[in-house]
């Protein structure tokens, strides 16, 4: 399935996670929303209408968007260093669902913005830049925000910021080629709490296993996609490194984690193992791998196994790939969207037999 | 990404060099090349093993070394750097090299002797916070008693006098007391209806520096009042020298500063005297850097001088300032508490103040209320660091109504309806918040806690937090450098907290005040105004009296002599007390176009 696209490179999509949409950003600086249904009679297959677009009024690039939880909200990251926080107008007179307004600009960032995420509560709004930093937000009601820290601890470009799926510990991926983990310190502020290095070149992108948040994947300039297992212990934060996947033979942009369909993690069990969910990953050689990962039944000496189940050679052509994401929403296994240098957006199913739908 | 298909130029770059937005120009000196006609653009740069380059005409590539000529390495002095919206953070190291402790001892080295006339005589102005963290330093590193600033002072007195050969020393308590009587005046015409509040405090270069970067909108409410250091420049250069019989530019006067940043604030075209080609502060060292000089020399900080107990006696010479004025309240100058006290004391009805801490220590609120009926007559604040100074600016460009940010905010404004309307239905809530005065430092913890002050001892050879030293290596512990790094960090981070703590109580017990610092009484001596219960020091009642000499003698009111510093003198006089004692800001030219920067 592919869409009328953006007249720029699309740099990010995002699915909101209670709506039927489908957002994605471009160096045209507009947010386009797709939304869709799926047909009782094709189950398989989704429908999708182009909505709108939103023009937001950066004066750059739109780097990346992200919904908050409840799926109300839509923010914007963009290379102009601001970031726009988005909902919709309520419902007029007619029913029908408004224009999408700024709510707010939040403004700290010196350079281009790269990365924005919601934490899992929607409490709290992350990003990152060029500028070497990292900013908490508290989200406060009518589109309110606090600054809650700016950690200043890379040593270069932050190129991604990622929430755990459940505790309040933030990730970021950077230039300097480590990824760090920030904690709260109730009585003072966030702090980095753990440095995880590894990648021989550039972070471009993390995603935390999305079940419990064990585990952490990282996708680098090295080609290379790692998983990182959190180590047990109160109140520390500790890493290793238990994984190297292999695969992609230019850079690794974008990585997302989702758990698997209902029938292999049964097909899992039924084997003795457990299922750690898809990573699906593309980047600069204009491919899409999806990988499978399982974890041995020892807890004590974990030893995961990967396996690729899809390829898919030039997704976009002869284009880079900037964005690879999940559809978060139940029922949606499988399904997963792309964005690429041709400003066009893609959206992928997994199927269960070995044919991939487009 | 970049680099795929066709490389395109969009506005997005990932090379990071500190240059990266420097967009000053080589100068170029060299006379127009004669054979400009012939093939005018073939040439290539080389670059050489050195790091050196060289420009090379293709026509002449192959008749050897001759034919290339060393290009000129672009050389960024710290005005460029202050005229330019780039980098000023890595500009501190450009300027580190133009205002160094070696280029004091340059100019002394270099001073001729006083019988000439290009003799400068070399004076030389000490921070409160710098002979704290020089105190604290000494107390920690050795088992000697605990010293008081004045001690202190005495010390890097007598090293900077017999060793370094300064002709005067001074503290900048007494300038700072003439910018806290300043400051409250400018308060008052500001609550009166001449400029607008919040007033936000000017005495912190670092925050200046950054709303004049990025929060222009921020520069209507910074006070305009200077900041000791720029008042000591005054004092030094306008009122002290002429004392002397010396010029502004016969006067060579470095000062000591617990931060980095006043370094840029010295360097201010503000503060240079066209007349004289001289600026008001001509050196600036950080407190490490007196520190090292005096290692460098061999100086025992630790050692007491002779008299270092007593009390000078200021009847013998007419000009020897107030020494260790103490102002309670904060150790970043005490700008709320002043503000408050004076307040309270000249209110007509007793007034109840409230603490209110906002986020730990570093942002408490402060409210004046009648003490009967309950009316708000004053809300201020203290805001330090960098992240509450995020939410301030937040704050005041909320209450204030103005655009907060570079002007993108402008353009996306136009579609934030709803959010504005929302906010205006809350306008009467936010009416009550607004701030009156806000003490705004860009350091965590305050000037005590400058980026140039010591770090803490225990760092520096290692021990960890509870002073065991440990040899990592002999553990079988291999570090490389960056882990090494990493640890140290750690140590920081925890040292940092407490250490600061230490240099806090050092300041205050200096002073002879009791640890930790007094909140704001309202029985506390408010700067500026007369004893009403007999409770004024000698000290302070001198430096009062002080400060109305210096009005008289540097403003020169025609008509009667002034006795205290609030009273309104002459125009003519007002317009040099304002040229002595206030400054201005003015918003750093517009962010760099990615694609106007020539590679």
């Amino acid at each position: 399935m592919r869409f009328p696209g953006h007249d720029d490179r699309a740099w990010h999509v995002a699915w909101n996670p209670t709506r039927s949409i489908l957002a994605s950003c471009s160096a045209d600086k507009t947010v386009r929303l797709y939304t869709y249904t799926s047909s009782a009679s094709e189950p398989n297959t989704l429908k999708f209408n182009y909505n709108t677009t939103i023009p937001t009024g950066h004066t750059k690039t739109v780097r990346a968007i992200a919904w908050s939880p409840s799926g109300k909200t839509l923010a914007t990251a963009s290379f102009d260093a601001n970031i726009g926080i988005w909902e919709q107008e309520d419902s007029g007179e007619d029913g029908e669902k408004g224009e999408w307004e700024c709510m707010s600009l939040l403004e700290g960032h010196e350079t281009e913005c790269k990365s924005i995420a919601y934490s899992s509560t929607g409490t709290l709004l992350a990003s990152c830049s060029r500028d070497k930093t990292v900013w908490i937000w508290e989200v406060h009601p009518d589109a309110d925000f606090e600054c809650m820290g700016v950690l200043m601890e890379h040593s270069q470009d932050v190129k991604c910021v990622a929430w755990h799926p459940k505790e309040e510990i933030l990730a970021s991926a950077s230039y300097d080629d480590t990824i760090k983990l920030y904690l709260d310190d109730p009585s003072d502020d966030w702090f980095c709490a753990a440095t995880l290095s590894g990648h021989g070149s550039t972070v471009w992108t993390l995603a935390w296993e999305p079940e419990q948040g064990q585990y952490l994947a990282s996708g680098s300039d090295d080609h290379t996609i790692r998983i990182w297992r959190r180590l047990p212990g109160q109140g520390e934060l500790k890493f290793q490194c238990i994984a190297v996947l292999e695969g992609h033979d230019r850079s690794v942009y974008s990585i997302s984690w989702t758990k698997a369909p209902p029938y292999v993690s049964q097909q899992a069990a039924a084997d003795g193992q457990r299922n750690l969910g898809w990573i699906a990953s593309t980047g600069g050689d204009g491919t899409i791998f999806v990988w499978e990962l399982t974890l041995g039944d020892n807890e004590d000496a974990p030893h995961i196994r990967h396996s690729i189940i899809t390829r898919i050679d030039a997704a976009h052509g002869v284009h880079d790939l900037n964005s690879i994401v999940w559809c978060p929403r139940p029922g949606m296994e499988g399904t997963f969207a792309t964005a690429g240098d041709d400003g066009h957006m893609k959206v992928w199913k997994v199927q269960r037999t070995e044919e991939v739908g487009k | 990404m970049a680099f795929s298909g066709a490389l395109t130029l969009t506005d997005l770059n990932d090379f990071i060099t500190p240059a990266q937005a420097c967009i000053k120009p080589v100068e170029q000196t060299n006379p127009v090349p004669h054979h400009a006609s012939e093939g005018a653009a073939s040439t290539e740069i080389r670059v050489d093993t050195t790091g050196s380059y060289y420009e090379v005409s293709s026509n002449d590539l192959k008749s050897g070394p001759n034919a290339q000529k060393k290009l000129q390495t672009a050389e960024i002095s710290l005005n460029d750097c202050l005229a330019c919206s780039g980098c000023i953070t890595s500009a501190e190291s450009v300027l580190i090299s133009m205002q160094s402790h070696t280029e004091v001892l340059n100019f002394l080295a270099n001073n001729p002797e006083d019988i000439c006339v290009s003799h400068k005589v070399p004076v030389i102005s000490i921070a409160p916070q710098t002979l704290a963290s020089l105190a604290a330093s000494i107390s920690s590193s050795s088992k000697a008693q605990p010293v008081t600033l004045q001690q202190v002072y005495r010390r890097v007195e007598a090293f900077c006098k017999t060793v370094l050969g300064f002709e005067h020393v001074y503290d900048t308590t007494f300038a700072r007391h003439l910018a806290l009587l300043e400051h409250i005046r400018e308060f008052q015409e500001r609550k009166s209806g001449e400029g607008q509040l919040p007033m936000l405090a000017s005495a912190c270069p670092g925050w200046v520096c950054y709303a004049e970067k990025t929060h222009a909108e921020m520069l209507p409410f910074i006070s305009r009042t200077k900041s000791p250091q720029q008042v000591m420049g005054s004092l030094m250069k306008e009122w002290l020298g002429l004392k002397w019989g010396k010029s502004p530019s016969q006067v060579y006067h470095v000062t000591v500063m617990p931060c980095y940043d006043k370094k840029l604030e010295a360097s201010r075209q503000d503060f240079y005297n066209d007349v004289y080609s001289t600026r008001d502060v001509d050196c600036v060292i950080t407190t490490g850097e007196l520190e090292l000089m005096m290692r460098e020399k061999g100086w025992d900080l630790s050692k007491p001088v002779k008299g270092e107990d007593s009390d000078r006696d200021p009847a013998v010479d007419g000009t020897i300032l107030p020494e260790l004025l103490d102002h309670a309240g904060s150790s970043s100058g005490s700008y709320l508490h002043t503000l408050i006290a004076t307040l309270s004391h000249t209110s007509p009805t007793p007034l109840e103040l409230t603490v209110r801490t906002v986020r730990a220590p570093d942002y408490e609120e402060y409210i004046l209320a009648d003490k009967t009926s309950g009316v708000v007559v004053f809300r201020g604040a203290k805001c330090y660091g960098f992240r509450n100074l995020q939410n301030l600016v937040r704050k005041v460009g909320r209450d204030a109504g103005v655009q907060v940010g570079r002007g993108a905010a402008g353009r996306i404004g136009g579609v934030r309806g709803r959010g504005l309307r929302a906010r205006k239905a809350g306008t009467d809530a936010v009416q009550d918040t607004k701030y009156d005065y806000v003490e705004v430092m860009a350091c965590p913890g305050g000037c005590v806690n400058g980026g140039g002050q010591l770090r803490p001892p225990a760092l520096s050879d290692g021990a960890d937090a509870e002073g065991f030293k440990r040899d990592w290596e002999a553990d079988g512990v291999k570090l490389d450098d960056d882990e090494f790094g990493r640890i140290q960090g750690q140590n920081a981070k925890w040292g940092d907290k407490e250490w600061t703590k230490k240099v806090e109580a050092v300041y205050w017990h200096g002073h002879g005040l009791p640890t930790p610092p007094p909140s704001p009484t309202l029985n506390g001596v408010p700067v500026g105004s007369r004893a009403t219960n007999g409770h004024v020091d000698l000290k302070t009642e001198r430096a009062e009296r002080l400060a109305a000499q210096v009005l008289n003698e540097a403003c020169k009111p025609k008509d009667t002599l002034v006795s205290s510093w609030t009273e309104n003198m002459n125009d003519e006089a007002e317009a040099l007390r304002r040229k002595y004692f206030r400054t201005q800001y003015r918003a750093v030219e517009g962010e760099v176009i990615g694609l106007a920067v020539q590679w």
